[in-house]
C-alpha cells in the first residue's frame, strides 16, 4: 500500500525521512503532521524516529540504511549520534564515516542484500558499507547518472529507476540487484524517484504530487498489494500509454 | 485543460461608459491649467498633449479588446465552430473588425488634429481645436455602441461556457430529447445535471468528470437531437453535433425503446442512420435505455423487429467504420436503466475500454510511444547466484493483512494527536522512544561539555565493566596498606611559619577586596598601549654603575657626562633664573600664577592631573595634548540647513 504525504508543503518525501524494514527515520519539522503518518502505518510494527543530522533536516539524502545498519556522514555530531543509538534497537549498526560525498544518500542506493554505488565512492567507505550494512556493493550508474542513489529507489521485492534508464540498462541493473526493476516517475512527472518515494517491503510513501497512474506502477512493482510487477506490461499499459504520451 | 479558457477576458464597456472612462482619465492625467505668462508654443504643446494622451488611451483599450478575444482561426475546430453556432461567425468577425477600423479612425483623426494644433495661433483657437478632436473620436466611439453591447454579451457567454479539453479521453452522450442523456451522466459523474420530465431540459453542452482505470475521463451530456436536416436545426440541436463532429470521443447513442420521450422507436433509429456519418472513426455503443419500464421483448410484434434488425445491424459493423480496424467494426448494443442503475456501470466501462483501446492503436502508430517503451517494460532479474533474498516482513504486519483490521482499531496515540491536544504547549520529546534505556533512566540530562571535555569522546559501552574492575584493584591496593599516609611531625618554627603565611594570605585578601571597594571610578579603563617610560639614565646612576664596576670616579665632578640639562620645568637652569629675577617680577611662571602659597600650588596641580589623567584613561589618549575629533565635520554644521542663530554648536 503507498501513501501520500507532504512535508511542510514539500513532496520530496525521500529528502525528509529514510525506511528501512527494522526502523524508520523521520525528520524533526515545525509540526507533527508528517511524522504522525509514518506513527500511524508503522510505529506498530517497527521504530519511527526523529532525527537531525548535522543539524539538517534532509536526512534522506544525507543517510544510508536498510534493515541492518546504518551508514552517517562525518557531518554527524556526537549528540545526534548518541540520540540514533539510544532510537534503535541494538542489533542495527550505526557508524559514521568519513567520506568525501557526504549525501551517503545520493550517492549509495541499497536494500538489504545488495548496493549499488557512486563510481568515486572512498574504497573505504564501500568496505565499511559491506561491513555495516550487509550488502554486496556494485559501482555502478544509472541512466548515466552516478548519482545513484538520486535516481534509485529499492526494496527487497521490487525497484524503481529514473525514466530514462533504457531497456538494457535496466535488464543489467535487474540482474545485478536480483529485484524486479521498472523505469518510472513519481510526484507528476519528476526522474528523481528516491526523492519522492521511500519503501520498504510493506508500505510506501511518496509525495503528495503522484498521480494514480504513478501509484499504481509503485504499488505493482513493488508488490505493496496483490498486484504483480507483470501487471505494467499487461493489464495496465493502455492507460499507461495514453497518460504518458 | 486551461488550453482553452476564456474566463478572463477583460469587461466590455458600453459605448456611453467607454467614452466618459477615456475622457475623465484624460482630465485626471493631464495638466489642466493655463497661466496668463505661458508662450504660445507652451500652449500649443499643452493641448496637443491632451488630444494624444486621448488617442492613445482609446487606441491601448480597444486593442486589448481586439486581442483577448479568441481568434477563430486559432483556437480548435471545436471551439471555433461552436462559437460559429451560438454567436454567428460573420457577426463576430465584424464586431471585432468594426473596432479594429474605429480604432484606425481615431488614430487618424488625432493625426489630422495634431497636425492643425501646430498651427494654433491663440489659446481660443487652440482650445476649441481640442475641442473638435476629442468630439469626433466620441462620435466615432458612439457609433459603435451596438458593436460593443453585442461583444459584452459574447464575453458573457464564453465565460460560462464549460471547459472543455478536445484532446483528453472524452464520452459524449447524445440521442433524441428526454430519452435519459443527463440522468446518465448524473449516474456516472458528479456533474449534478438538471433532469425533468420534458424536452430540451438540457439547453447546452455540460461536462463531467470519471474515473476509470486510473485516468480522468471526461464525459459531455449533450442537448437532444431531433430527426431534420441539418440546415433546420436550432442553437440548442447545433452544439451537441458540434461535440460529435470535432471531439474524438467515444459516442453513447441513447435510444428509448419504451416510446415515453415522444418519439417513435422508428424516428430514433432513423435518425441514428442519419447522423452515422459524425460517428465515423470512432467508439460508439448503442444503449437502450429505461428497461425499467420496458424490455424489447415485451414490445409490440413491429417494434420488437425494429430492435431486432437494429441489432442485427449493428452486430454486422458500423458501415462507416469498416476500415478494417477490427475494434470499431462492431457496435455493441447495450442495455441499461438509469432509473434503478442497472447496467450503467458496464457502459462506461464498456465506453471506456473501446475509447482507450482507440487512442492507443491511434498513438502506436505515432512516434509517441518510442520514447516511453522504455517505461513499459518490467526488467525481471536472470539469477547470477544460488543465494536466497526474501523479503523482510514482521509478521504482526502478515497477520495483520490477513485479518484485514488495519483501520478498525488503532489503539496507539498520534504524536500529532498530542501536538494538538498540548496546543502552544507541546515540546517535541525526542527521549520518549528510547528502545533499551530504563524509563526513569531516559530524560536524565547529559551535557554536550563537560569542563571542556566533550562527552561523546568518553562514551563507553564497557564502562561499568571497566570500573569493576578497578574498584576492585582500588580495594587491593587499600588492603596492601598502600594509601597509609605516614604523619609527619611539624616543629615549633614550621608552625609559627605556617600560622603566620595564612595571615598573610588573608589580610592579602582584604586589602585586596578594600581597595576595589574604596576605587573611585568604576567606569572601564582603557589600557594604553605602551606606557610612558621612566628616566632610568642619569649622571649619578651611572656614576655609582661605574664604581660597582672598579673605576676611579673622583674627579669626574665637572666631567662632561654630567652637563646634562634636567627636562622638568620645575627645575629650571640657575643662569636663566637669575635673568629673570634681575628682568622683572611681574611674570611669574604660569602654573604659580593666582596661588597664594606652595601648598595651594600642589593642590591646584593635583586636581589638574586628577582631570587630566581621567580624560585620558577614558579614552585611552596619549596625554593632555592627545586631541581626539570623532567627527571631522559633522553632517547638521556642513549641509547648509542651520536655521537662523544655530551657527554655534559648542
Amino acid at each position: 500500500m503507498a501513501v501520500r504525504v507532504q512535508f511542510e508543503n514539500n513532496n520530496e518525501v525521500g529528502v525528509f525521512s529514510k525506511l528501512t524494514n527494522s526502523y524508520c527515520l523521520v525528520a524533526i519539522g515545525g509540526s507533527e503532521n508528517f511524522y504522525s503518518v509514518f506513527e500511524a502505518e508503522l510505529a506498530d510494527t517497527i521504530p519511527v524516529v526523529h532525527v537531525s543530522i548535522a543539524g539538517c533536516r534532509i536526512i534522506g539524502r544525507m543517510s544510508v540504511a536498510n534493515k541492518n545498519g546504518l551508514l552517517v556522514p562525518s557531518s554527524t555530531t556526537d549528540t545526534e549520534l548518541q540520540h540514533i543509538r539510544n532510537s534503535l534497537p541494538d542489533r542495527v549498526k550505526v557508524q559514521r564515516v568519513e567520506e568525501r560525498l557526504s549525501a551517503l544518500g545520493n550517492v549509495i542506493a541499497c536494500n538489504d542484500y545488495v548496493a549499488l554505488v557512486h563510481p568515486d565512492l572512498d574504497k573505504d567507505t564501500e568496505e565499511i558499507l559491506a561491513d555495516t550494512l550487509d550488502v554486496e556493493v556494485f559501482r555502478q550508474t544509472v541512466a548515466g547518472n552516478v548519482l545513484v542513489g538520486s535516481y534509485t529507489t529499492l526494496s527487497n521485492r521490487g525497484g524503481m529507476v529514473h525514466p530514462k534508464t533504457t531497456i538494457q540498462d535496466q535488464d543489467e541493473l535487474s540482474s545485478l540487484l536480483q529485484v524486479p526493476l521498472v523505469a518510472g516517475t513519481v510526484n507528476r512527472g519528476s526522474d528523481v524517484v528516491a526523492a519522492g518515494l521511500v519503501v520498504n517491503d510493506w508500505r510506501a510513501f511518496c509525495g503528495m504530487d503522484t498521480t494514480s497512474t504513478e501509484i499504481s506502477v509503485i504499488e505493482s512493482v513493488f508488490k505493496l498489494n496483490d498486484a504483480q510487477p507483470t501487471a505494467i506490461t499487461s493489464t495496465m499499459r493502455a492507460s499507461l500509454i495514453d497518460s504518458m504520451s | 485543460m486551461s488550453l482553452y479558457n476564456f474566463k478572463k477576458i477583460a469587461v466590455v464597456p458600453t459605448a456611453k461608459d467607454f467614452i466618459d472612462i477615456i475622457l475623465s482619465k484624460t482630465q485626471r492625467k493631464t495638466p489642466t491649467v493655463i497661466h496668463k505668462n505661458y508662450k504660445i508654443t507652451r500652449i500649443r504643446a499643452f493641448y496637443i498633449r491632451k488630444v494624444k494622451y486621448t488617442q492613445q488611451n482609446f487606441h491601448d483599450r480597444l486593442s486589448r479588446i481586439i486581442q483577448e478575444f479568441p481568434k477563430l482561426d486559432d483556437v480548435h475546430p471545436f471551439y471555433a465552430d461552436l462559437m460559429n453556432v451560438l454567436y454567428d461567425k460573420d457577426h463576430y468577425k465584424l464586431g471585432l473588425g468594426q473596432l479594429n477600423t474605429a480604432r484606425h479612425l481615431i488614430d487618424n483623426v488625432a493625426k489630422d488634429y495634431v497636425r492643425l494644433l501646430k498651427f494654433g495661433d491663440s489659446l481660443y483657437r487652440c482650445k476649441q481645436l481640442k475641442r473638435a478632436a476629442l468630439g469626433r473620436m466620441a462620435t466615432i466611439m458612439k457609433r459603435q455602441a451596438a458593436n460593443l453591447t453585442y461583444l459584452e454579451q459574447v464575453r458573457q457567454h464564453l465565460a460560462r461556457l464549460p471547459s472543455i479539453d478536445p484532446y483528453t479521453r472524452t464520452i459524449i452522450i447524445c440521442g433524441f430529447p428526454n430519452v435519459g442523456k443527463s440522468s446518465f451522466i448524473n449516474k456516472i459523474t458528479r456533474a449534478d445535471v438538471e433532469v425533468q420530465p420534458y424536452a430540451f431540459t438540457t439547453k447546452s453542452l455540460y461536462v463531467g468528470h470519471t474515473d476509470y482505470k486510473y485516468l480522468r475521463w471526461q464525459v459531455i451530456d449533450t442537448p437532444g437531437i431531433l430527426d431534420h436536416p441539418l440546415e433546420e436545426r436550432n442553437v440548442i440541436e447545433m452544439q451537441a453535433v458540434t461535440a460529435l463532429a470535432h471531439l474524438r470521443a467515444a459516442v453513447l447513442y441513447f435510444i428509448d425503446p419504451s416510446e415515453q420521450c415522444g418519439h417513435s422507436i422508428e424516428e430514433q433509429i432513423s435518425l441514428f442512420e442519419s447522423i452515422k456519418p459524425l460517428f465515423n472513426n470512432k467508439p460508439l455503443i448503442v444503449v437502450l435505455n429505461k428497461m425499467d419500464v420496458v424490455t424489447p421483448e415485451d414490445l409490440a410484434e413491429q417494434k420488437r423487429l425494429l430492435i431486432q434488425e437494429l441489432e442485427a445491424n449493428c452486430a454486422k459493423g458500423n458501415i462507416v467504420n469498416a476500415d478494417g480496424n477490427s475494434e470499431l467494426r462492431t457496435v455493441p448494443v447495450m442495455r441499461t436503466s438509469t432509473m434503478t442503475g442497472a447496467g450503467v456501470q458496464e457502459v462506461k466501462i464498456e465506453a471506456c475500454e473501446r475509447l482507450l483501446g482507440h487512442r492507443v492503436t491511434e498513438k502506436c502508430r505515432t512516434k509517441k510511444v518510442d520514447g516511453i517503451l522504455n517505461r513499459l517494460h518490467v526488467a525481471m532479474p536472470a539469477p547470477r547466484d544460488g543465494k536466497t533474498r526474501p523479503p523482510v516482513i514482521p509478521e504482526s504486519v502478515l497477520k495483520k493483512r490477513e485479518k484485514m483490521i488495519e483501520k478498525e482499531n488503532r489503539k496507539r496515540k498520534l504524536e500529532r494527536e498530542i501536538e494538538l491536544e498540548e496546543g502552544d504547549d507541546y515540546v517535541l520529546d525526542l527521549q520518549k522512544n528510547y528502545s533499551e534505556i530504563a524509563e526513569e533512566e531516559r530524560h536524565d540530562p547529559i551535557p554536550e561539555f563537560w569542563e571542556g571535555h566533550n562527552i561523546a569522546d568518553y562514551i563507553d559501552p564497557e564502562i561499568f565493566d571497566k570500573l569493576d574492575e578497578l574498584e576492585r584493584e582500588e580495594e587491593l591496593r587499600v588492603a596492601g596498606g598502600m594509601y597509609a599516609t605516614p604523619k609527619i611531625e611539624l616543629d615549633e618554627t614550621m608552625r609559627e611559619i605556617r600560622e603566620l603565611a595564612v595571615q598573610i594570605r588573608n589580610k592579602k585578601a582584604v586589602l585586596k577586596d578594600e581597595s576595589r571597594l574604596v576605587k573611585q571610578s568604576t567606569k572601564p579603563v582603557m589600557p594604553r598601549t605602551s606606557r610612558a617610560r621612566d628616566r632610568d639614565r642619569s649622571a649619578a646612576g651611572l656614576r655609582h654603575q661605574m664604581e660597582q664596576l672598579g673605576v676611579d670616579m673622583s674627579d669626574t665632578k665637572e666631567a662632561n657626562f654630567t652637563k646634562s640639562r634636567s627636562r622638568s620645568r620645575s627645575l629650571s637652569v640657575p643662569a636663566k633664573r637669575a635673568r629673570v629675577e634681575s628682568r622683572s617680577v611681574s611674570r611669574p611662571a604660569r602654573d604659580t600664577q593666582g596661588v597664594k602659597d606652595v601648598a595651594m600650588q600642589k593642590r591646584a596641580k593635583h586636581m589638574a592631573h586628577v582631570a587630566i589623567s581621567k580624560k585620558t584613561k577614558k579614552m585611552g589618549l596619549k596625554g593632555e595634548a592627545d586631541r581626539f575629533i570623532g567627527t571631522k565635520m559633522p553632517k547638521h554644521l556642513f549641509a547648509g540647513k542651520r536655521g537662523v542663530g544655530k551657527t554655534d554648536r559648542r
